[in-house]
Protein backbone atom coordinates (compact mmCIF):
# COMPACT_ATOMS: atom_id res chain seq x y z
CA UNK A 1 0.00 0.00 0.00
CA UNK A 2 2.90 2.45 1.08
CA UNK A 3 4.87 1.26 -2.07
CA UNK A 4 2.18 1.69 -4.44
CA UNK A 5 1.31 5.02 -2.70
CA UNK A 6 5.36 6.64 -2.80
CA UNK A 7 5.59 4.78 -6.29
CA UNK A 8 2.73 6.89 -8.24
CA UNK A 9 3.53 9.94 -6.19
CA UNK A 10 6.92 9.62 -8.01
CA UNK A 11 4.95 9.03 -11.42
CA UNK A 12 2.85 11.93 -10.34
CA UNK A 13 5.94 13.88 -9.65
CA UNK A 14 7.87 13.19 -12.71
CA UNK A 15 4.92 13.55 -15.09
CA UNK A 16 3.75 17.13 -13.70
CA UNK A 17 7.57 18.16 -13.96
CA UNK A 18 7.86 16.62 -17.83
CA UNK A 19 4.86 18.61 -18.80
CA UNK A 20 5.52 22.08 -17.49
CA UNK A 21 9.35 22.31 -17.81
CA UNK A 22 9.50 20.54 -20.99
CA UNK A 23 6.58 19.77 -23.05
CA UNK A 24 4.79 23.35 -22.21
CA UNK A 25 8.06 24.69 -24.27
CA UNK A 26 7.65 22.61 -27.08
CA UNK A 27 5.64 24.69 -29.67
CA UNK A 28 5.14 22.80 -32.75
CA UNK A 29 4.47 25.34 -35.27
CA UNK A 30 3.03 27.19 -32.66
CA UNK A 31 -0.21 25.21 -32.79
CA UNK A 32 0.06 21.83 -30.86
CA UNK A 33 0.99 21.31 -27.77
CA UNK A 34 1.08 17.54 -26.72
CA UNK A 35 -0.22 17.28 -23.06
CA UNK A 36 1.32 13.93 -21.71
CA UNK A 37 0.27 14.32 -17.53
CA UNK A 38 -3.23 12.95 -18.58
CA UNK A 39 -0.81 9.56 -18.50
CA UNK A 40 -1.24 9.94 -14.84
CA UNK A 41 -4.65 9.10 -15.11
CA UNK A 42 -4.32 6.34 -17.22
CA UNK A 43 -1.98 4.59 -14.75
CA UNK A 44 -3.98 4.66 -11.82
CA UNK A 45 -4.51 0.93 -10.86
CA UNK A 46 -7.60 -0.76 -12.15
CA UNK A 47 -9.84 -0.96 -9.06
CA UNK A 48 -8.97 2.24 -7.13
CA UNK A 49 -12.07 3.75 -5.97
CA UNK A 50 -13.38 5.88 -8.00
CA UNK A 51 -14.05 9.06 -5.47
CA UNK A 52 -10.07 8.81 -5.20
CA UNK A 53 -9.73 8.98 -8.88
CA UNK A 54 -11.80 12.21 -9.28
CA UNK A 55 -10.05 13.54 -6.84
CA UNK A 56 -6.61 12.91 -8.24
CA UNK A 57 -7.61 14.00 -11.45
CA UNK A 58 -8.95 17.19 -9.81
CA UNK A 59 -5.65 17.62 -7.83
CA UNK A 60 -3.47 17.02 -11.46
CA UNK A 61 -5.52 19.58 -13.15
CA UNK A 62 -5.41 21.76 -11.21
CA UNK A 63 -1.24 22.21 -10.40
CA UNK A 64 -1.25 21.91 -14.14
CA UNK A 65 -3.33 24.88 -14.49
CA UNK A 66 -1.34 26.64 -11.96
CA UNK A 67 1.47 26.27 -13.60
CA UNK A 68 -0.23 26.77 -17.21
CA UNK A 69 -1.79 30.20 -15.91
CA UNK A 70 -4.99 29.35 -17.07
CA UNK A 71 -7.58 28.34 -14.01
CA UNK A 72 -10.04 26.11 -14.48
CA UNK A 73 -9.42 24.50 -18.07
CA UNK A 74 -7.16 22.08 -17.39
CA UNK A 75 -8.95 21.12 -14.28
CA UNK A 76 -12.07 20.43 -15.96
CA UNK A 77 -10.87 18.64 -18.72
CA UNK A 78 -9.11 15.96 -16.36
CA UNK A 79 -11.57 15.37 -14.21
CA UNK A 80 -13.91 14.26 -17.06
CA UNK A 81 -11.42 12.25 -18.20
CA UNK A 82 -11.10 10.86 -14.70
CA UNK A 83 -14.84 10.59 -14.73
CA UNK A 84 -14.48 8.61 -17.79
CA UNK A 85 -12.29 6.24 -16.95
CA UNK A 86 -13.72 3.59 -15.69
CA UNK A 87 -16.25 3.51 -18.79
CA UNK A 88 -13.28 3.41 -21.18
CA UNK A 89 -11.78 0.51 -19.00
CA UNK A 90 -15.25 -1.33 -19.28
CA UNK A 91 -15.44 -0.64 -23.11
CA UNK A 92 -12.32 -2.15 -24.30
CA UNK A 93 -11.87 -4.99 -21.48
CA UNK A 94 -10.07 -8.13 -22.29
CA UNK A 95 -11.94 -11.29 -22.95
CA UNK A 96 -11.20 -13.01 -20.10
CA UNK A 97 -11.31 -9.77 -17.29
CA UNK A 98 -8.70 -7.78 -15.46
CA UNK A 99 -6.70 -9.56 -13.28
CA UNK A 100 -7.63 -8.56 -9.70
CA UNK A 101 -5.14 -5.76 -8.47
CA UNK A 102 -3.65 -5.00 -11.52
CA UNK A 103 -2.38 -2.29 -13.43
CA UNK A 104 -3.58 -0.97 -16.51
CA UNK A 105 -0.13 -0.98 -18.51
CA UNK A 106 1.18 -2.15 -21.87
CA UNK A 107 3.25 -5.05 -19.80
CA UNK A 108 -0.13 -6.68 -18.71
CA UNK A 109 -2.70 -6.20 -21.27
CA UNK A 110 -0.21 -5.66 -24.73
CA UNK A 111 -0.07 -3.03 -27.32
CA UNK A 112 -3.60 -2.83 -28.95
CA UNK A 113 -5.50 -3.09 -25.37
CA UNK A 114 -3.05 0.22 -24.27
CA UNK A 115 -3.45 1.94 -27.96
CA UNK A 116 -6.85 1.95 -27.53
CA UNK A 117 -7.25 2.67 -24.29
CA UNK A 118 -5.08 5.63 -23.92
CA UNK A 119 -6.59 7.09 -27.00
CA UNK A 120 -10.46 6.97 -25.88
CA UNK A 121 -9.62 9.22 -22.95
CA UNK A 122 -6.67 10.80 -24.42
CA UNK A 123 -9.87 12.17 -27.08
CA UNK A 124 -12.35 12.95 -24.49
CA UNK A 125 -9.61 15.08 -22.46
CA UNK A 126 -8.39 16.86 -25.74
CA UNK A 127 -11.46 18.01 -27.04
CA UNK A 128 -12.93 19.21 -23.48
CA UNK A 129 -9.71 21.28 -23.49
CA UNK A 130 -9.53 22.78 -26.43
CA UNK A 131 -13.28 23.68 -26.94
CA UNK A 132 -12.89 24.88 -23.33
CA UNK A 133 -9.94 26.93 -24.38
CA UNK A 134 -11.63 28.76 -27.76
CA UNK A 135 -14.77 29.31 -25.37
CA UNK A 136 -16.75 29.27 -28.69
CA UNK A 137 -18.15 27.35 -31.43
CA UNK A 138 -17.38 29.48 -34.27
CA UNK A 139 -14.29 27.91 -35.23
CA UNK A 140 -15.20 24.55 -34.96
CA UNK A 141 -13.49 22.61 -37.62
CA UNK A 142 -10.31 24.37 -36.78
CA UNK A 143 -10.04 23.43 -33.21
CA UNK A 144 -10.91 19.74 -34.37
CA UNK A 145 -8.04 19.84 -36.29
CA UNK A 146 -6.16 21.25 -33.24
CA UNK A 147 -7.55 18.40 -31.32
CA UNK A 148 -6.45 16.05 -33.72
CA UNK A 149 -3.29 17.14 -34.33
CA UNK A 150 -2.13 17.33 -30.13
CA UNK A 151 -3.94 13.65 -29.63
CA UNK A 152 -1.45 12.34 -32.34
CA UNK A 153 1.44 14.35 -30.79
CA UNK A 154 0.68 12.99 -27.05
CA UNK A 155 0.07 9.65 -28.15
CA UNK A 156 3.01 9.32 -29.65
CA UNK A 157 4.81 10.89 -26.54
CA UNK A 158 2.82 8.44 -24.11
CA UNK A 159 3.32 5.34 -26.17
CA UNK A 160 6.77 6.11 -25.43
CA UNK A 161 6.58 6.28 -22.02
CA UNK A 162 4.91 3.21 -21.95
CA UNK A 163 7.44 1.33 -23.99
CA UNK A 164 10.72 2.91 -21.81
CA UNK A 165 8.35 1.81 -18.30
CA UNK A 166 8.33 -1.48 -20.18
CA UNK A 167 11.78 -2.12 -21.28
CA UNK A 168 12.89 -1.23 -17.56
CA UNK B 1 -34.16 8.87 4.34
CA UNK B 2 -33.57 5.75 3.12
CA UNK B 3 -34.16 6.79 -0.39
CA UNK B 4 -31.95 9.49 -0.23
CA UNK B 5 -29.18 7.44 1.49
CA UNK B 6 -29.66 4.79 -1.26
CA UNK B 7 -29.60 7.43 -3.82
CA UNK B 8 -26.18 9.26 -2.56
CA UNK B 9 -24.58 5.69 -2.43
CA UNK B 10 -25.46 4.43 -5.92
CA UNK B 11 -24.80 7.81 -7.60
CA UNK B 12 -22.02 8.78 -5.49
CA UNK B 13 -19.27 8.97 -8.41
CA UNK B 14 -21.80 11.50 -10.70
CA UNK B 15 -22.18 13.34 -7.74
CA UNK B 16 -18.24 13.71 -6.45
CA UNK B 17 -18.05 14.38 -10.22
CA UNK B 18 -20.12 16.83 -10.69
CA UNK B 19 -19.29 18.76 -7.64
CA UNK B 20 -15.42 18.74 -9.10
CA UNK B 21 -16.52 19.99 -12.66
CA UNK B 22 -18.61 23.12 -10.98
CA UNK B 23 -15.21 24.05 -9.19
CA UNK B 24 -13.46 24.05 -11.89
CA UNK B 25 -16.08 25.65 -14.17
CA UNK B 26 -16.38 28.67 -10.84
CA UNK B 27 -12.54 28.92 -11.81
CA UNK B 28 -12.21 29.16 -15.26
CA UNK B 29 -15.13 31.56 -15.60
CA UNK B 30 -14.24 33.77 -12.53
CA UNK B 31 -10.85 33.62 -13.32
CA UNK B 32 -9.90 34.02 -16.92
CA UNK B 33 -11.54 37.57 -17.64
CA UNK B 34 -8.71 39.06 -18.42
CA UNK B 35 -9.16 42.66 -16.23
CA UNK B 36 -10.15 40.79 -13.87
CA UNK B 37 -6.84 38.89 -13.41
CA UNK B 38 -6.00 39.28 -9.82
CA UNK B 39 -6.58 35.93 -8.83
CA UNK B 40 -4.54 34.67 -11.71
CA UNK B 41 -2.04 37.18 -10.67
CA UNK B 42 -1.76 35.52 -6.87
CA UNK B 43 -1.87 32.24 -8.30
CA UNK B 44 1.42 33.30 -10.60
CA UNK B 45 3.04 34.34 -7.74
CA UNK B 46 3.79 30.74 -6.37
CA UNK B 47 5.41 29.61 -9.67
CA UNK B 48 7.28 32.82 -10.45
CA UNK B 49 10.25 31.26 -9.13
CA UNK B 50 10.41 28.63 -11.22
CA UNK B 51 9.23 30.39 -14.65
CA UNK B 52 12.35 32.53 -13.69
CA UNK B 53 15.06 29.67 -13.56
CA UNK B 54 13.76 28.79 -16.98
CA UNK B 55 13.79 32.36 -18.71
CA UNK B 56 17.22 32.28 -17.22
CA UNK B 57 18.63 29.15 -18.73
CA UNK B 58 16.45 30.59 -22.37
CA UNK B 59 18.04 33.60 -22.08
CA UNK B 60 21.65 32.43 -21.61
CA UNK B 61 21.05 30.41 -24.98
CA UNK B 62 20.39 33.41 -26.73
CA UNK B 63 22.77 36.14 -25.69
CA UNK B 64 24.80 35.84 -28.60
CA UNK B 65 21.63 37.06 -30.57
CA UNK B 66 20.90 39.88 -27.83
CA UNK B 67 23.97 41.35 -27.93
CA UNK B 68 23.43 41.52 -31.79
CA UNK B 69 20.28 43.32 -31.47
CA UNK B 70 21.82 45.96 -28.70
CA UNK B 71 24.85 46.89 -30.20
CA UNK B 72 22.14 48.04 -33.11
CA UNK B 73 20.15 49.89 -31.18
CA UNK B 74 23.40 51.51 -29.39
CA UNK B 75 24.15 52.12 -33.10
CA UNK B 76 20.70 53.76 -33.84
CA UNK B 77 21.05 55.50 -30.36
CA UNK B 78 24.65 57.10 -30.98
CA UNK B 79 23.50 58.14 -34.40
CA UNK B 80 20.27 60.17 -33.21
CA UNK B 81 22.50 61.91 -30.82
CA UNK B 82 24.69 63.26 -33.11
CA UNK B 83 22.08 64.77 -34.87
CA UNK B 84 21.34 66.08 -31.69
CA UNK B 85 24.39 67.45 -31.04
CA UNK B 86 24.76 68.87 -34.47
CA UNK B 87 21.05 70.87 -34.01
CA UNK B 88 22.59 72.72 -30.96
CA UNK B 89 23.36 76.34 -31.52
CA UNK B 90 25.80 77.85 -28.61
CA UNK B 91 23.99 80.97 -28.84
CA UNK B 92 20.44 80.74 -28.76
CA UNK B 93 19.13 77.37 -27.01
CA UNK B 94 15.41 76.45 -25.73
CA UNK B 95 15.14 75.15 -22.75
CA UNK B 96 13.06 72.13 -22.93
CA UNK B 97 10.20 71.50 -20.19
CA UNK B 98 10.59 67.88 -19.48
CA UNK B 99 7.74 67.26 -16.91
CA UNK B 100 4.97 69.44 -19.06
CA UNK B 101 5.66 68.14 -22.55
CA UNK B 102 6.56 64.39 -21.75
CA UNK B 103 4.13 62.34 -22.77
CA UNK B 104 4.66 59.04 -23.05
CA UNK B 105 6.89 57.35 -19.93
CA UNK B 106 9.16 53.94 -21.37
CA UNK B 107 10.62 51.03 -18.65
CA UNK B 108 12.51 48.34 -20.43
CA UNK B 109 11.34 44.89 -18.93
CA UNK B 110 12.04 41.52 -19.57
CA UNK B 111 9.11 38.64 -21.10
CA UNK B 112 10.15 35.96 -18.46
CA UNK B 113 7.36 33.75 -19.66
CA UNK B 114 5.01 33.53 -22.35
CA UNK B 115 3.35 31.82 -24.40
CA UNK B 116 1.77 31.53 -28.00
CA UNK B 117 0.22 28.38 -28.45
CA UNK B 118 -2.88 29.10 -27.35
CA UNK B 119 -5.59 31.48 -28.12
CA UNK B 120 -5.79 33.57 -25.38
CA UNK B 121 -2.10 34.02 -24.76
CA UNK B 122 -1.09 36.19 -22.14
CA UNK B 123 3.41 37.08 -21.01
CA UNK B 124 4.38 37.82 -17.53
CA UNK B 125 7.25 40.48 -16.99
CA UNK B 126 9.52 40.63 -14.21
CA UNK B 127 8.62 44.68 -13.45
CA UNK B 128 5.78 45.74 -11.37
CA UNK B 129 3.78 48.18 -9.41
CA UNK B 130 7.47 49.02 -7.90
CA UNK B 131 8.68 50.17 -10.64
CA UNK B 132 6.08 52.49 -12.18
CA UNK B 133 4.05 50.04 -13.77
CA UNK B 134 0.48 49.86 -13.98
CA UNK B 135 -2.64 48.45 -15.59
CA UNK B 136 -3.63 49.59 -19.24
CA UNK B 137 0.07 50.37 -20.68
CA UNK B 138 1.18 49.67 -23.92
CA UNK B 139 4.00 46.63 -24.36
CA UNK B 140 6.52 47.10 -26.87
CA UNK B 141 9.04 44.58 -28.35
CA UNK B 142 12.33 45.79 -30.30
CA UNK B 143 10.68 45.69 -33.27
CA UNK B 144 7.02 46.29 -32.96
CA UNK B 145 3.41 46.53 -30.68
CA UNK B 146 3.36 42.99 -28.25
CA UNK B 147 0.47 43.33 -25.98
CA UNK B 148 -0.98 45.50 -23.27
CA UNK B 149 -0.41 45.21 -19.38
CA UNK B 150 -3.46 43.38 -17.77
CA UNK B 151 -2.31 42.69 -14.55
CA UNK B 152 0.61 44.36 -11.90
CA UNK B 153 1.78 42.80 -8.61
CA UNK B 154 4.65 44.39 -6.83
CA UNK B 155 7.50 43.01 -8.62
CA UNK B 156 5.29 41.10 -11.62
CA UNK B 157 2.80 42.29 -14.62
CA UNK B 158 0.76 39.74 -16.77
CA UNK B 159 0.19 41.55 -20.14
CA UNK B 160 -2.10 40.37 -22.38
CA UNK B 161 -0.32 39.52 -25.58
CA UNK B 162 -1.38 40.16 -29.11
CA UNK B 163 -2.00 36.84 -29.97
CA UNK B 164 -5.03 36.70 -27.93
CA UNK B 165 -8.16 36.49 -29.42
CA UNK B 166 -9.42 39.31 -26.96
CA UNK B 167 -6.91 42.34 -28.10
CA UNK B 168 -8.06 45.00 -30.18
CA UNK B 169 -6.00 47.59 -31.50
CA UNK B 170 -6.68 50.81 -33.62
CA UNK B 171 -3.91 50.82 -36.58
CA UNK B 172 -3.81 52.36 -39.95
CA UNK B 173 -1.73 52.07 -43.05
CA UNK B 174 0.81 53.98 -42.75
CA UNK B 175 0.58 55.24 -46.54
CA UNK B 176 -2.83 56.59 -46.78
CA UNK B 177 -4.08 57.23 -43.01
CA UNK B 178 -6.98 54.61 -43.32
CA UNK B 179 -7.67 53.02 -39.86
CA UNK B 180 -9.31 49.97 -38.90
CA UNK B 181 -9.31 47.25 -35.96
CA UNK B 182 -6.68 44.33 -35.69
CA UNK B 183 -6.86 41.58 -33.74
CA UNK B 184 -6.04 38.22 -34.20
CA UNK B 185 -7.46 35.11 -35.68
CA UNK B 186 -5.88 32.34 -33.74
CA UNK B 187 -4.15 30.59 -36.77
CA UNK B 188 -0.83 31.76 -36.83
CA UNK B 189 1.33 33.41 -34.73
CA UNK B 190 3.08 35.45 -37.05
CA UNK B 191 0.22 36.82 -38.69
CA UNK B 192 -2.92 38.99 -37.69
CA UNK B 193 -5.85 40.25 -39.22
CA UNK B 194 -6.99 44.53 -40.38
CA UNK B 195 -10.31 44.76 -40.21
CA UNK B 196 -12.82 47.35 -41.08
CA UNK B 197 -10.36 48.76 -43.86
CA UNK B 198 -13.01 50.08 -46.84
CA UNK B 199 -12.57 48.49 -50.26
CA UNK B 200 -11.85 51.83 -52.47
CA UNK B 201 -8.94 52.34 -50.17
CA UNK B 202 -5.53 51.57 -52.31
CA UNK B 203 -4.02 48.77 -50.59
CA UNK B 204 -0.44 46.83 -51.54
CA UNK B 205 1.36 44.19 -50.41
CA UNK B 206 4.16 45.44 -48.43
CA UNK B 207 2.22 48.60 -46.74
CA UNK B 208 3.93 49.67 -43.25
CA UNK B 209 0.80 49.08 -40.52
CA UNK B 210 1.37 50.98 -37.48
CA UNK B 211 -0.60 52.17 -34.78
CA UNK B 212 -2.98 54.79 -34.55
CA UNK B 213 -2.57 56.58 -30.96
CA UNK B 214 -7.01 56.78 -30.48
CA UNK B 215 -7.15 54.37 -27.58
CA UNK B 216 -4.93 56.59 -25.53
CA UNK B 217 -2.98 53.24 -24.78
CA UNK B 218 -0.33 52.71 -28.05
CA UNK B 219 1.47 56.27 -28.97
CA UNK B 220 0.66 56.81 -32.19
CA UNK B 221 2.91 55.79 -35.06
CA UNK B 222 4.47 52.30 -33.58
CA UNK B 223 4.69 49.74 -36.21
CA UNK B 224 2.72 46.87 -35.84
CA UNK B 225 3.73 44.56 -39.21
CA UNK B 226 3.29 44.89 -43.52
CA UNK B 227 0.47 43.84 -45.17
CA UNK B 228 1.04 40.30 -46.74
CA UNK B 229 -2.14 39.58 -48.31
CA UNK B 230 -5.56 41.13 -48.81
CA UNK B 231 -8.93 39.83 -49.92
CA UNK B 232 -12.69 41.60 -50.26
CA UNK B 233 -14.64 40.69 -47.13
CA UNK B 234 -18.39 41.21 -47.25
CA UNK B 235 -19.91 43.65 -49.47
CA UNK B 236 -17.57 47.01 -47.60
CA UNK B 237 -14.68 45.98 -46.23
CA UNK B 238 -11.44 44.56 -47.07
CA UNK B 239 -9.40 42.02 -44.39
CA UNK B 240 -6.22 42.40 -44.66
CA UNK B 241 -3.39 39.82 -43.30
CA UNK B 242 -0.31 41.30 -41.67
CA UNK B 243 2.80 39.65 -41.17
CA UNK B 244 3.70 41.18 -37.21
CA UNK B 245 7.34 42.63 -37.01
CA UNK B 246 7.28 41.59 -33.68
CA UNK B 247 8.25 37.84 -33.34
CA UNK B 248 6.50 36.12 -30.28
CA UNK B 249 8.50 33.12 -30.51
CA UNK B 250 11.54 35.47 -29.62
CA UNK B 251 9.76 37.71 -27.33
CA UNK B 252 12.24 38.43 -24.29
CA UNK B 253 13.48 42.14 -24.06
CA UNK B 254 10.05 44.63 -24.07
CA UNK B 255 9.44 48.01 -23.65
CA UNK B 256 6.93 49.15 -21.23
CA UNK B 257 5.06 52.38 -22.47
CA UNK B 258 2.55 54.74 -19.74
CA UNK B 259 0.79 57.68 -21.09
CA UNK B 260 1.25 60.10 -18.74
CA UNK B 261 -1.61 62.04 -20.12
CA UNK B 262 -4.29 58.96 -20.67
CA UNK B 263 -6.52 59.97 -17.82
CA UNK B 264 -6.98 63.63 -19.09
CA UNK B 265 -7.92 62.45 -22.56
CA UNK B 266 -10.04 59.44 -21.06
CA UNK B 267 -11.64 61.71 -18.43
CA UNK B 268 -12.50 64.75 -21.66
CA UNK B 269 -13.79 61.80 -24.17
CA UNK B 270 -16.07 60.77 -20.64
CA UNK B 271 -17.81 64.00 -20.86
CA UNK B 272 -19.06 63.67 -24.72
CA UNK B 273 -19.59 59.93 -24.95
Amino acid sequence: MINSILRFGLIFILLILLQVLLFNNIQFSGYVNPYVYIMFILLLPVEIPSWLLLLLSFTTGLIIDIFSGSPGMHTSATVLAGFVRPYALRIVSPRDGYEPGSDPSMLIYGFRWFFSYALLIVVVHHTTLFYLEVFRFADFFRTIMRVLLSTLFSMTFILLIEFYRRGK
Amino acid sequence: MRNLLNFLARYNNLIIFLILEGIAFYLLTSGNKYHNSRMLNSVRGITHGIEEKINNTRSYLSLHEINEKLAAENVALKNSIGKLVKRDNPVFFSVEDSINKQQYQHTSAEAIQNSINRQKNFFTINKGESQGIKVDMAVLSANGVAGVIVGCTKNYSVAMSLLNLDFKLSARIKSNGYFGSLGWDGRDYRYAVLSEIPQHVLVNVGDTIETTGYSAIFPEGELVGTVSDYEKFGGDFYKITVLLMTDFKKLHFVDVIGNMKKTEQLELEKLYK
